[in-house]
């Protein structure tokens, strides 16, 4: 069994993928179609760097460390969120999932 | 009891913050001064309006493309940094919005140390049901 196709196990875990640093799909599960999963792939690999950029400026103007690298963020809407911890995104249900345990499992999961 | 004094009451806390839409920092409580003061907070403040803005336009085009639902509106943004993470939310002023109120409330966030931090605690706090004046 795939490491990622774990976290689905998790309760309210939709969708996990694992992507390359350019973005492109390694492997995904869940309730979504390839073509979504290339999609959210590529949208987990920018918003990454978004965040990645945010960190790395907010260290720079205010001189206080600890804030970069940066582990991961989390997008949390009104029914589903996405969360991304290094090259992992999954989207969860917003209410009822431990998140958690969820962060600390793909944290795990993305040392493999 | 404010909002801001139950996030302080965190595992964790560093501090707790009040901001507008546009990022300025408005009222704060700060738990540690000699590792987080008011002008980190003021910036941190307007990289989480940056962020919410920029999460509720990718919102609006995933479900515009793919058709799936339940992502807009973004209630919170989470960054998780090395050793801080910090979580704002709009959902307050999102309640306002709705509910056709020019006068919006402010957004609130709060820093954690990531060895304590209680996502879910904190999202529960931010989340609580307040009356729409």
């Amino acid at each position: 069994m795939s490491m990622i196709r774990r976290l689905l196990a998790l309760d309210g875990v939709n969708v996990v993928c694992h992507f390359r640093d350019d973005g492109y799909l390694v492997e995904g599960y869940g309730l979504m179609s390839h073509n979504d999963m290339s999609r959210l792939a590529q949208f987990a690999r920018d918003y990454r760097r978004i965040a990645q950029g945010n960190a790395d400026q907010l260290a720079m103007f205010s001189g206080m460390r600890g804030w970069t690298p940066p582990h991961g963020w989390i997008i949390r809407g009104a029914r589903q969120s996405v969360c991304g911890i290094a090259n992992l995104v999954c989207i969860v249900d917003s209410f009822g999932a431990p998140l958690n345990e969820i962060l600390m499992e793909l944290r795990e999961v993305s040392h493999w | 009891m404010t909002t801001l004094d139950d996030l302080m009451k965190l595992p964790g806390a560093m501090a707790a913050f009040e901001f507008r839409g546009g990022g300025e920092l408005l009222e704060h409580r700060i738990a540690y001064p000699d590792r987080i003061n008011q002008s980190i907070l003021d910036l941190l403040a307007h990289m989480c309006a940056a962020n919410l803005s920029i999460a509720t336009m990718q919102a609006r085009g995933w479900e515009k493309m793919t058709g799936m639902e339940g992502f807009y509106p973004i209630q919170e943004f989470t960054l998780i940094g090395f050793d801080w993470s910090v979580v704002v939310s709009g959902l307050l002023r999102e309640q306002h919005k709705q509910a056709g109120k020019f006068s919006l409330p402010p957004l609130m966030g709060v820093v954690m140390a990531n060895e304590k931090a209680d996502y879910e605690a904190a999202f529960a706090i931010l989340e609580r049901k307040e009356p729409v004046q």
